[in-house]
């Protein structure tokens, strides 16, 4: 479980973030992509348990007085949602500042980009970040706080 | 000038974030919360100056957000009616914030009060604006994701209790709307309401056939029914209004119970209005959707007026009664509405509307009031049983005043608001001819000065208990009270003006072909 774990996570991360990137325009988008990545992320939670984040990532020993609400990782769970919000609702706002109506989006298409030859850069991109981190951290906050009951 | 009618969701969508962001900084949270309330209230007066009051307001505006064309993409828009139908709730919004600030304790726990306020108030401002149906379904989600989290706010058993209900009952309810508008999508090809609107007045050059969509419509209004609270689907209401806290009971009462009222009138009279559809039912001549529609709303209210006001009689406390309370004077809506469906004189139909509307207006100040009350006393006692209460009008003047004033006013009384909704919805009944309807508008009065009467004595008067004899009392929340309590005399002397706006609100409810030539949708393909 633990060698597939380290084999899968990796190749699951990769698909998420290209499903995310070609979202504005392809099959994909934020909110399919934060799914993808939270799937990677129950992978290790059932592989390594639910400590192995905050030992692994901040090392630091998780407090078991503390209620798993009030962990640093869920803490930072709940602010990637909240500013995955404000992404996607300032990238909605920054047209209104430029004169043209809310949520109004377009597009550059840049060439010669290495490895890709010609990349468009969408203005959705900045909304579908934002849903992305809104889906990863709702997602992950709901999965380590029920997992822990 | 396109700008004012998106300003109101923006400023209730930036405040809900910011107060997300601001997690740490209590008293900051609390000020961005109250200033977004005020900075609403504001962008719905700029709204309905610019739309509807000011001397060259064109009394419709449209938005394309994205700047996708009507019908592909998503309208916002703004007529009469949905204005009168945002000042209403922008009132009780403001007061309902403003009391929050006070009432709600800003423990670890309470973090999300403020942003879910903002939300919910989004969901319904979403509501009131756009004009694509399943854009509709979207903001009545925003709506219910919100309350279903203030129905558990409390965490105990009862709270916990009723969000259950709550949640189970709205999810059946969401599936039949999805079910309704896919159905509606698949039928005549198109989600835009004034496009729909425009096919389904003649089907036939749209090569569609309308005969499905009254089962949807069927479905649609049951849905909207159980929002509004209507029997037979106000089950829920009594639990969930007592689990949630007062502001947000208060905001739920004033704010999602109309959406439910303007949805079917917004589906009915827009939409359906000059749909070629006839609808064959057994034991029951041929008719239009329109008096199916208003046959079926009668039926509904009169059971919500005597279900409603029967139940409120013996509840055993304050927001008990004011939760029955509720679901009687829904009907007491409901009941012109029908009669404006029924109807097929267009004077007669304006007139309904205009009725249903003032007393709407009414039944949102009046019971914001009262649920805002309720609150202060049990923010007071820590109770609002009547056993554990008595004798609060000696001990405090000024908030047993405003609960009065409240409850005379939905009993009817002039010069309060209350006294010109009752007039116009009795006047609609005579206009009508209908004497049927006149003795159940009497009986449902009758029920209402029973209740109101029981509550005020069992509550107010009689001797000082326990309770009472200790409380101390939060001066800005009376304030609070006192403010609102004025608005509803201001409503009620000032009443011209009010009469005026619902007038033209009424007028544009009514006004289908104004809404689509508004929109404009494009393309005259058939679907």
């Amino acid at each position: 479980m633990r060698t597939t774990a380290r084999a899968i996570v990796p190749i699951i991360l990769v698909v998420s973030i290209s499903l995310f990137v070609e979202g504005h325009n392809l099959p994909g988008g934020g909110f399919i992509g934060g799914v993808l990545t939270t799937t990677a992320f129950a992978i290790i939670y059932v592989t390594f348990g639910l400590d192995f984040l905050e030992r692994g990532v901040f090392g630091r020993d998780p407090d078991a007085e503390l209620r798993p609400t009030r962990e640093r990782v869920v803490d930072v769970y709940r602010r990637v949602f909240a500013v995955g919000l404000a992404i996607a609702v300032t990238s909605g706002l920054a047209p209104l500042v430029l004169g043209y109506p809310f949520l109004s989006q377009s597009f550059v298409v840049l060439e010669g980009v290495p490895l890709y030859d010609h990349l468009e850069v969408a203005s959705a991109l900045a909304f579908d970040f934002g849903v992305y981190c809104v889906v990863v951290g709702g997602l992950l906050t709901i999965l380590s706080v029920v997992g822990a009951e | 000038m396109t700008g004012v009618v998106v300003a109101p969701m923006l400023v209730a969508l930036v405040t809900a974030v910011v107060t997300l962001l601001l997690r740490r900084r209590v008293r900051t949270r609390v000020v961005v919360s109250v200033a977004g309330g005020l900075g609403y209230a504001l962008a719905v007066a700029a709204l309905c100056w610019q739309v509807v009051l000011a001397p060259d307001a064109p009394g419709i505006a449209t938005y394309q957000v994205g700047d996708w064309p009507a019908p592909y993409g998503i309208t916002l828009v703004a007529d009469g009616l949905s204005a009168f139908m945002l000042a209403m709730v922008a009132t009780v919004a403001v007061a309902a914030t403003v009391f929050s600030a006070r009432y709600v304790p800003s423990s670890e726990r309470r973090t999300f009060y403020h942003p879910l306020f903002h939300f919910l108030l989004l969901g319904v401002t979403g509501s009131f604006l756009t004009g694509d149906l399943f854009n509709l379904f979207v903001w009545f989600e925003v709506m219910l994701m919100s309350s279903y989290v203030f129905v558990a706010f409390y965490g105990g058993p009862l709270h916990t209790r009723a969000a259950f209900w709550y949640v189970s009952l709205n999810l059946v309810a969401s599936a039949v709307f999805l079910v309704a508008v896919g159905g509606l999508y698949a039928t005549v090809g198109t989600l835009n309401m004034a496009d729909m609107a425009r096919r389904l007045a003649e089907p036939a050059a749209y090569g569609i056939d309308a005969r499905p969509t009254v089962g949807l419509l069927a479905l649609l209004l049951s849905v909207f029914a159980l929002k509004a609270g209507l029997v037979p689907f106000q089950f829920w209401i009594p639990t969930a209004y007592r689990a949630a806290p007062p502001p947000v009971t208060a905001l739920l009462a004033a704010a999602s119970k109309k959406v439910g009222i303007y949805a079917i009138v917004r589906v009915s009279f827009t939409v359906f209005a000059d749909a070629a559809v006839v609808v064959r039912l057994p034991w029951i001549e041929p008719t239009t959707p329109l008096a199916f529609v208003g046959a079926v709303l009668f039926v509904m209210a009169t059971g919500s007026i005597l279900v409603g006001g029967l139940g409120a009689i013996d509840r055993d406390s304050i927001e008990g009664v004011l939760a029955y309370s509720s679901i009687g004077q829904v009907g007491f809506i409901a009941v012109p509405v029908a009669i404006a469906a029924t109807t097929t004189a267009p004077e007669l139909r304006r007139f309904a509307i205009l009725a249903a509307l003032v007393y709407a207006l009414n039944h949102s100040l009046a019971k914001g009031l009262l649920f805002l009350a309720a609150g202060t006393v049990r923010h007071a006692t820590g109770t609002i049983y009547f056993d554990g209460l008595g004798g609060l009008a000696r001990h405090f003047p000024t908030l047993s005043g405003t609960f009065l004033l409240g409850a005379l006013s939905l009993v009817g009384i002039p010069p309060l608001s209350g006294f010109f909704g009752k007039f116009l919805v009795f006047d609609a009944a005579v206009r009508a001819d209908a004497s049927a309807v006149i003795a159940l508008l009497l009986v449902g009065s009758l029920l209402t000065i029973a209740y109101a009467t029981r509550a005020w004595n069992r509550g107010f008067w009689g001797a000082r208990s326990p309770a009472v004899e200790d409380a101390t009392i939060d001066p800005v929340q009376v304030a609070v009270l006192v403010a609102l309590a004025l608005v509803i005399l201001a409503v009620g002397v000032g009443f011209d003006p009010i009469y005026r706006f619902a007038d033209a609100a009424a007028g544009a409810a009514l006004d289908a072909e104004t809404y689509v030539d508004a929109v404009a949708p494009r393309g005259g393909e058939s679907g």
